[in-house]
């Protein structure tokens, strides 16, 4: 690009930079004050008693999820401030994520009082929807604040984000921590040399990510993160985690999504496991010896998963399972599988359900399924290749109590629900990382690409959807970060990991769509890697709590506090 | 044995680099740093050294500001044991950097000191071969192969005609070219180990040496923008031009 921007450090800018700073407080808190409103407002509608009231609640589901939403956009700007304050006290702030604040800051102050896509085709609308009244955005309308929402949305801001992209510039994380830059900066290095060069083959030929891939990403402790040091694990945390899997995940979604398996298995175990089953997995899980995958969803059970079928019958000491399940990501190729199952059949809903942890031999491709009374086929999928998907049937499978997780029945639910924080805080990351690979296909071909006499990096239109691409996955990237450092420190954080993976999911969605429409006709075409992000990324919205699923979640949470 | 590895804290291979507006050098603020590629290798060589038992212990020194520590980090986490930080804010010459290197080698008394042949930024391609001067140790630069027989190392060499291979005794002074090795990723147990292990500050002012430079950088450029083509329309055009313009044939 021609022009340059400059790094400009007199005192009057940075005097201008300390009132920004405080008028973005300003917006933030008046935002608070709208929720609060808000939220006294659906109390009113849902609430009876002191308690949600079913009824009442799914009669006013759109405005609950909307206000699920407006609360998504609103903390997670809150953190997007905080990540540029941060990088301000430790001097590690440069012009560009001080123009990606004023972006972020402009366009969903905007969209939290003019409308919010919930999806493609619900659009949520606080001033009509949510019974605000347009007095309560008049600061919105005071000097300073319009000035600098005016300011967010200009050609200068967004161009000047897109010359700071174009240099190979990209807005800095905020990890505020050495170890954990360490991390990033050799996860970066391996996804960019092993990954990136191979990840479109394997989508393409439909392939499992190669034995010798795997291999390397055990040695480098990928399984490891989370489990516990006495466990052989590492016992890092999911901040290192997210880390982890963002950059993985930039190479290839389902690279991300190994270490996702280790992480359910690994968390279900170490927290609902007895000391007998945390000795004899853990260290395995945390060495890659033992690859696991999640057997809990049925064919008519998804969502919902105290309908749930499958049976474990006691037979003595032992249990016998049988039922159907499907969408068992790594199927074939693992060698322990967490199956959710009912061992009291007169209970319905949650409270019947167990979980076991069952041994398989590791099939392959050619052979999934070695094992008698296991039998399955491979579901065919856009995206998230390199793991596959199957269907399965359990027939007549004997499993002795020593199975049982936690030698415990019933508690099935309750242990999965336990695993669900982190695993939405790792899906986030992986939604981030997939977002940020869309962004950087784009601006490469951006960059590529000539056309009416000039790259199409100079087009507005172009630098429109690159200068937001970055700004998005940044405020996804900081709600994501936050979470992890909350769960890291033993804080509940469950209402934020739901919103973190509910709009990084959305965010990776975007731009994938928006990449690929910067590609043109050779973004359709399957040549291009960007047609596979665009198919990775539409699962993000859908997998560990579909986006409806997610607000769902968020919003009980908010009511209920 | 003892191997002393020298690394350089310079701006990441990937970035772009930018030129300072008033020409006195490029844009460092705010700009991604890693280690000198080719230092990672002379790291990677020393840490395999040491998985062979030929080494046993590895000291990673670097020259520069306190950010330097992280570099040295990132040396740690490959393999290597200690770090010794010699903290200094100037921009130091390759003469000056091999005198203070001469004393962290009086000190630590290593068999083999191991480097990049050169460094990214400034492509100098002059520290290894100086130090080797002030300290009378033997030589072999852009190393390709390092292999030990008996007291003595084999370092094969790639030059203009082939492969030369030069037997070195001890100590001495390897600087190693791209194709020696492919230097690992630190794993994340040895990044979390790396945390552990010693860091030694010097400030470079105890060290008693004269420093004051020798170089001064009068301007700095950016390489002349590329232009565009001009479409000729017949060989005699061409082969005119050829002739006469480019003055080339």
């Amino acid at each position: 690009m021609d022009s340059s921007v400059i790094i400009n450090k007199n005192i009057v800018k940075e005097f201008d930079l300390t009132k920004k700073l405080s008028t973005y407080k300003d917006i933030l808190s008046e935002f608070s004050k709208i929720s609060a409103k808000i939220k006294s407002n659906l109390k009113s509608k849902c609430i009876v008693e002191d308690k949600i009231d079913p009824r009442l609640f799914e009669q006013n589901q759109f405005i609950c999820h909307g206000y699920a939403w407006f609360e998504t956009y609103r903390i997670s700007l809150e953190h997007t401030f905080n990540w540029f304050n941060d990088l301000c006290i430790s001097g590690e702030s440069s012009k560009l994520e001080e123009l990606v604040l004023a972006s972020a800051f402009s366009e969903y102050s905007l969209q939290m009082r003019d409308g919010i896509m919930m999806s493609q085709s619900e659009i949520i609308r606080p001033l009509k929807n949510l019974d605000l009244d347009p007095s309560d955005f008049n600061f919105l309308n005071s000097k300073e604040t319009k000035e600098l929402i005016n300011y967010g949305l200009t050609e200068e801001v967004k161009f000047g984000i897109v010359d700071f992209l174009d240099k190979g510039q990209f807005p800095k994380l905020g990890l505020k921590d050495e170890t954990l830059e360490m991390i990033q900066d050799q996860f970066k290095k391996f996804t960019d040399d092993e990954i990136i060069p191979h990840a479109h083959e394997w989508h393409l030929k439909d392939e499992l990510i190669p034995d010798e891939t795997l291999k390397q990403m055990a040695d480098l402790g990928v399984f490891s993160i989370a489990i516990p040091e006495e466990f052989g694990g590492l016992g890092m945390g999911k901040t290192a985690m997210c880390v982890v899997t963002e950059e993985l995940s930039r190479g290839f979604l389902a690279a991300g999504s190994l270490g996702t398996r280790a992480e359910i298995a690994g968390e279900l175990i170490r927290l609902g496991g007895t000391e007998d089953q945390k000795k004899k997995y853990l260290p395995k899980i945390a060495t890659g010896e033992i690859l696991t995958t999640a057997v809990f969803t049925e064919p008519n059970t998804g969502s919902d998963l105290g309908s749930l079928s499958t049976r474990a019958t006691k037979s003595g000491d032992d249990y016998i399972i049988n039922g159907n399940k499907t969408w068992i990501t790594h199927g074939a190729r693992s060698d322990l599988m967490t199956v959710l199952a009912r061992t009291d059949s007169n209970q319905k809903g949650y409270r019947g359900l167990s979980m076991f942890l069952v041994e398989k031999p590791r099939g392959n491709c050619q052979n999934p399924f070695p094992m008698e009374g296991m039998s399955g086929g491979e579901i065919e999928v856009l995206g998230y290749r390199g793991m596959k998907e199957y269907e399965i049937a359990l027939d007549n499978i004997k499993v002795s109590k020593a199975d049982l997780l936690g030698e415990k029945e019933g508690q099935g639910f309750k242990q999965l629900m336990e695993t669900f924080e982190s695993a939405r805080i790792q899906t986030a990351a992986r939604a981030v990382g997939v977002a940020q690979s869309a962004l950087e296909l784009s601006l490469q071909y951006s960059k590529d690409r000539s056309q009416f006499g000039k790259e199409i990096i100079n087009f507005s239109r172009i630098a429109s959807k690159l200068a937001w691409m970055a700004v998005e996955t940044t405020i996804s990237r900081q709600i994501t970060l936050f979470s992890a450092r909350e769960k890291d420190n033993d804080i509940r954080c469950d209402i934020e990991a739901g919103m973190a993976k509910l709009l990084a999911a959305k965010v990776a969605w975007s731009n994938a769509d928006s990449a690929l429409q910067i590609h043109g006709g050779n973004g359709y075409a399957l040549e291009y890697p960007i047609s596979r992000v665009l198919c990775d990324a539409r699962i993000l919205n859908i997998f560990e709590g579909a986006a409806e699923i997610q607000a769902q979640i968020v919003i009980k949470g908010l009511l209920g506090k | 044995m003892k191997i002393l590895v020298c690394v350089k804290r310079v701006i990441d291979y990937n970035v772009k680099i930018r030129v300072k507006s008033d020409k006195t050098g490029v844009e460092k603020d705010n700009v991604k740093m890693s280690m000198n590629p080719f230092d990672e290798i002379a790291v990677e060589e020393a840490v395999k050294m040491k998985e062979n038992e030929i080494a046993k212990e590895i000291v990673v020194v670097s020259i520069g500001t306190e950010a330097c520590k992280e570099t040295i980090r990132s040396g740690l986490a490959m393999g290597a044991d200690r770090g010794i930080h010699i903290n200094s804010d100037e921009d130091l010459e390759p003469l000056n950097i091999s005198k203070i290197l001469m004393k962290i080698v009086e000190n630590e008394k290593p068999d083999i000191v191991l480097m990049g042949k050169q460094a990214i930024d400034d492509d100098s391609n002059q520290t290894g071969q100086m130090l080797a001067a002030l300290s009378g140790f033997s030589q072999a630069t852009f190393a390709s192969k390092v292999e030990k027989v008996d007291s003595f190392l084999n370092v094969t060499r790639e030059i203009d005609g082939g492969l030369e291979t030069l037997k070195l005794s001890l100590p001495c002074i390897i600087t190693t070219d791209l194709r020696l090795n492919e230097p690992r990723y630190a794993s994340l147990p040895n990044i979390m180990k790396a945390r552990q292990k010693k860091i030694d500050s010097i400030d470079v002012s105890t060290l008693g040496l004269d420093l004051s430079p020798r170089l001064s950088v009068i301007e700095v450029n950016d390489p002349p923008e590329r232009k565009a083509g001009i479409m000729v329309k017949d060989i005699d055009e061409l082969m005119e031009k050829l002739t006469n313009e480019a003055k080339v044939i």
